[in-house]
């Protein structure tokens, strides 16, 4: 009991050093880039149609997981590795201090789209919150199974390629379905699923195994 | 030395923000293996990267084997006479040991493949790494890092191998091996030796030059540099205050370099002892380039 | 305590091996291939490009691919490679910035091969996957073209995209790298692409001709195919433009890393003026002289066409389809075998024809011809496209010509589905076919060269029950009551009782007559 009660109390004097420790070129650079593809919505005359807005409006959702796949990169990893404070709460805090910002560019992000031709927030809402827990569970993963300390760029890249393989998928399990489309709920029933999934298994591989897991014969990008 | 020297150089200054890293550096580097000592910040690591060809001097100029790296010919030249070991290699983790240095040998231009196979199995059993060659580099122990950064280093058969601090780091038993890695390189080849380790360069250089702030303090065989100490070096119960540099042994005694006092109990003086005493201010004793 | 020191192994003298610049960068480039290929992105996506050729080559096919146009096979071999761009694109960029990210540029940067030819190394990594993409579509289409039923030109210049989109995406992904030199760039970058592309493009309008084919893959897929002379598509010029900027890029990315030699500088130059070149080749769009030219072939397709006469009928088509008029011919010949009356004999004009379309991307459809005799065959065959012909000239031998078929709203249609289907190898697997749903029930339009023909859902249940009887003791009834069952006036439950299928009273009567849908269609 009095282990969690200390683990409580370090976590406001944690905040300010973890703050300053976040690789926050990676997380600018996604956000504007972000950012600017949801305002290019602006510059469209006339303001763009529903299909375009929804291609904006993904595009910064995977700007956004791609900054947030570097989030757990920590070029001191060995040797913070070391120190009592457990990984959970190391990533829990940096997680906790990433995602309302995340979730601010966002609705930034949504604001960006005018209103009359803005996809259904909440819809692809979900699907940014997937894309954005895709990304950080593949980080936890990377900072699991690997001894890198900065897992970022593979991940990034690993998370990239897959949106792209989303795209590829047969219309019978297809994620990325176009702006009305018949197949709208259903896809949105998949995304809930997916995150449901994914935060299940980021949560599975946030704590610091006691043994060592099975390493990869091919390798992601390094 | 009768022969005509590998590397000749003449006035190289190298300043960092006004600071002067090497100040009016001249030298001259014959076959065999030479040792460089000097404290940190004393511009060993800028001399061997000067000479490396990796920054290029303020003032002052050099030449290996007759090429002068002031021209881009020049320096391509002078690049592939070179094996170089950076103070901290860098690895690419994911590589194995054969990949890695076989990649440094593709990057000097050794482009017949078997061949090139060939010499970096031989630079790898040389440096004692046969047996985890297939291994990434990530899995590797850092003594073992080490070598295959010597590896990389000796790949290709360099005539000028310039190693920065190679020895650190290393357990005992890893040192006598590179020790003898060093000095079997040494034969035929002209070996620059960047050092903290006053034992490596008794051990293993015929040549010894000496550098504290950038300047030239000493240059000459280890035994001058020893001689240097000779009658300098005695033993006494308490501090010595007149001493250039004394401390504490393992029997309770002070060892002090300097001036003796009269009566003082003389000692066998070290390589160490002539460079703690060239360090302290004596004045250089170069030899003429 | 002693400690035992091995000595170290007796050691071979060094290996003299040969010396040479360029075979450098050719070996570091092969060397970088072969770890490219061990990135999971660029394993996984030439893993899925490859397999997806090779499934589409080995599995049997529902024969709608037996006769392929080659115009249209070289330019649908685009359509997967932005994918493969993008994996490329990402995997060499971090290659690019591996010795930056581990810190080994320093050493590098002292060996011997100066930073710009590594920054050309990787680059030309690229190639070894250029020519797996390349080796793919040659086979995608030699494998088209070898087929007894293809017809038409392919074009080397559509079929170079494929490999240098690869390339060119290898080389942008090393001059990011160059630029900017953080890992986060190369995905990014393709993220901020996508959406300044696509903004421009709905920025000024897709209508932009020379603007659309600054993109790398132009793949206006949809349409039907249209005789190559008529497609307008500037593909070698835009083939010398892929080339010359790839080539200006990796110039770009090299003098960026710090080459500066002469060779490299004349070779800027070179790529620059082919970039240019390709680009100010297919920028100007023609769409009005393509667009009087389509019409012309569209409006008198005869006077492009060249005809051959089979047994009682003419056979007419564009130079680049001759061959599949014998498949017209048989098609046609059976369907009037079956017909009675004065139709068994009439001679038919099978004229082949392209529909108006003002873009490749766009699908048109022909507008039926009103010259008695005369039947519309499309530029696509195999497959379903068999029993829409024979419904075509089915319509034609029971109404007299296409125009009056879109008035057919009564029994004929079954006659007119009974002659088509019944001339087929498999009619039950035809009638699914030819039908716009694919169903066996129920209402539904049924395809043919120009309009539709809509089937009632008890025309449908006739002509099924039709087509399990045995076709000899059909066809005798056809032809027997050939001028009843021909005439607009006669009832589906008269057409029902002459060819011998029970009235739908003692099955389940679902909407006898004509239904809410099919009257919907009839009286459009």
């Amino acid at each position: 009991m009095s282990a969690v009660a200390d683990g409580c109390l370090r976590v406001p004097v944690l905040l300010p050093p973890v703050w300053r420790a976040l690789p926050w070129r990676a997380l600018g650079a996604a956000a504007g880039a972000g950012l600017a593809a949801a305002a290019v919505a602006r510059l469209v005359p006339g303001g763009p149609d529903p299909a375009f807005a929804l291609v904006l409006l993904r595009c910064a959702a995977v700007a956004f997981a791609l900054g947030l796949a570097f989030l757990l990169d920590d070029p001191a990893r060995h040797i913070t590795a070391a120190v009592p404070t457990r990984r959970a709460v190391r990533t829990g805090l940096r997680m906790a201090l990433a995602v309302p910002l995340a979730a601010v560019c966002w609705t930034v992000a949504l604001l960006l789209i005018p209103g009359r031709t803005r996809p259904p927030a909440g819809d692809v809402t979900l699907e940014a919150a997937v894309l954005a827990a895709l990304a950080l569970t593949g980080a936890a993963a990377a900072v699991r199974c690997t001894d890198e300390p900065q897992p970022g760029a593979a991940v990034a890249v690993t998370s990239a390629a897959g949106t792209a393989l989303a795209l590829l998928l047969p219309e019978r399990w297809a994620l990325f379905v176009a702006a009305g489309s018949p197949d709208w709920a259903v896809a949105h029933q998949r995304w809930a699923a997916l995150l449901a999934l994914t935060v299940a298994a980021g949560t599975a591989l946030l704590p610091e195994p006691l043994r060592r897991g099975p390493s990869l014969a091919l390798r992601p990008p390094h | 030395m009768t022969t005509a020297p590998t590397v000749s150089a003449s006035g190289l200054t190298v300043r960092y923000g006004g600071r002067p890293a090497l100040d009016d550096v001249s030298l001259c580097l014959h076959e065999g293996v030479t040792g460089l000592l000097g404290p940190n910040g004393a511009g060993k690591t800028t001399l061997l990267r000067v000479l490396a060809t990796a920054v290029p001097a303020d003032r002052g100029s050099f030449t290996v084997l007759g090429h002068d790296p002031g021209t881009a010919a020049g320096r391509q030249e002078v690049r592939r006479l070179l094996g170089y070991l950076p103070q901290t290699p860098g690895f690419h983790p994911d590589f194995t040991a054969f990949a890695f240095v076989d990649y440094v040998a593709i990057l000097k231009e050794l482009t017949d493949r078997a061949g090139r196979h060939r010499e970096v199995r031989r630079v790898l059993e040389a440096v004692g790494l046969s047996d985890v060659r297939a291994r990434r580099i990530k899995r590797l122990s850092g003594g073992m890092r080490q070598r295959v950064a010597l590896a990389a280093a000796l790949v290709g058969d360099p005539r000028l191998l310039l190693l920065d601090e190679p020895t650190v780091g290393l357990d005992p038993e890893q040192r006598m091996r590179f020790r003898e890695v060093i000095a079997e390189a040494g034969e035929g080849r002209t070996v620059l030796l960047s050092t903290h380790q006053t034992e490596d360069v008794a051990m293993l250089c015929h040549r010894v030059i000496v550098t504290a702030h950038g300047r030239l303090r000493f240059e000459g065989t280890p035994a001058e540099l020893t001689a240097r100490a000779a009658g300098r070096v005695w033993s006494s119960t308490e501090r010595d205050p007149g001493a250039r540099a004394g401390w504490r042994t393992g029997m309770g005694t002070f060892r002090n370099v300097g001036d003796p006092p009269k009566g003082a109990e003389l000692l066998e003086p070290t390589l160490e002892d002539g460079y703690l005493l060239v360090l302290d201010g004596e004045p250089a004793e170069v030899a003429s380039v | 305590m002693s400690t035992v020191i091995d000595k170290a192994p007796a050691v071979a003298a060094p290996v003299r091996t040969g010396r040479h610049s360029a075979a450098a960068v050719l070996a570091l480039a092969r060397f970088e291939a072969r770890e490219l290929l061990l990135q999971i992105p660029v394993f996984v996506f030439f893993l899925l490009y490859i397999g997806h050729a090779l499934w589409k080559l080995f599995l049997p096919g529902d024969g709608m691919d037996d006769y392929p146009a080659l115009q249209s096979v070289d330019r649908s071999s685009q359509s997967v490679l932005p994918f493969l761009a993008v994996a490329v694109l990402m995997c060499v960029n971090v290659a690019a910035l591996r010795s930056r990210r581990h810190g080994t540029d320093g050493h590098f940067d002292v060996l011997v091969m100066e930073p710009w030819r590594r920054t050309v190394a990787h680059a030309l990594s690229v190639v070894p996957f250029a020519a797996v993409t390349a080796l793919v579509v040659a086979v995608q289409f030699g494998r088209a073209a070898l087929k007894p039923g293809a017809a038409g030109h392919g074009s080397p210049a559509e079929l170079a995209v494929g490999p240098l989109v690869v390339l060119l995406a290898g080389v942008l992904g090393v001059l990011i790298a160059r630029l900017c030199p953080s890992i986060v760039g190369g995905p990014l970058f393709i993220v901020v692409g996508f959406a300044t592309f696509l903004t421009a493009s709905v920025v000024t309008g897709e209508k932009e001709h020379w603007l659309n084919w600054l993109y790398p893959v132009v793949s206006e897929n949809g349409a039907d195919p249209i005789p190559s002379d008529l497609l307008g598509r500037p593909a070698a010029w835009h083939a010398l433009y892929l080339l010359g900027l790839t080539a200006l890029l990796l110039c770009a990315a090299a003098l960026v890393s710090g080459g500066r030699t002469r060779l490299l500088k004349a070779l800027t130059v070179v790529a620059l003026g082919a970039t240019a070149a390709g680009i100010a080749g297919q920028s100007p769009g023609h769409e009005a002289r393509l667009t009087a030219a389509r019409t012309q072939v569209n409006r008198t397709p005869g006077r492009f066409q060249s005809c051959v006469v089979h047994g009682r009928s003419t056979y007419c088509s564009f130079p680049e389809w001759t061959g599949w008029r014998d498949d017209w011919a048989r098609v046609a010949d059976r369907v009037q075998r079956l017909a009675g009356g004065g139709a068994g004999g009439e001679r038919l004009t099978i004229r082949q024809r392209i529909p108006l379309i003002y873009d490749l991307s766009s699908d048109a459809a022909l507008t039926p011809l009103s010259t008695p005799g005369e039947v519309t065959v499309g530029t696509r065959w195999g497959g379903s496209r068999v029993p829409e012909f024979a419904v075509g000239v089915a319509s034609v031998l029971v109404a007299g010509d296409e125009q009056a078929v879109s008035r057919v709203c009564d029994a004929r249609v079954i006659t007119v589905m009974w002659l088509a289907l019944a001339a087929q190898d498999d009619p039950a697997a035809a009638f699914r076919a030819v039908r716009l749903d694919d169903s066996t029930a129920g209402s539904a339009l049924a395809l043919a060269p120009t309009e539709p023909v809509p089937m009632s859902a008890e025309q449908t249940r006739i002509v099924r029950e039709l087509l399990r009887q045995p076709r000899y003791s059909v066809t005798a009834r056809v032809k027997a009551h050939w001028t009843e069952l021909t005439s607009p006036k006669t009832s589906e439950a008269r057409v029902a009782e002459l060819l011998g299928v029970p009235g739908a009273a003692d099955g389940a009567r679902n909407g006898s007559g004509k239904g809410a849908d099919e009257g919907a269609w009839c009286q459009q």
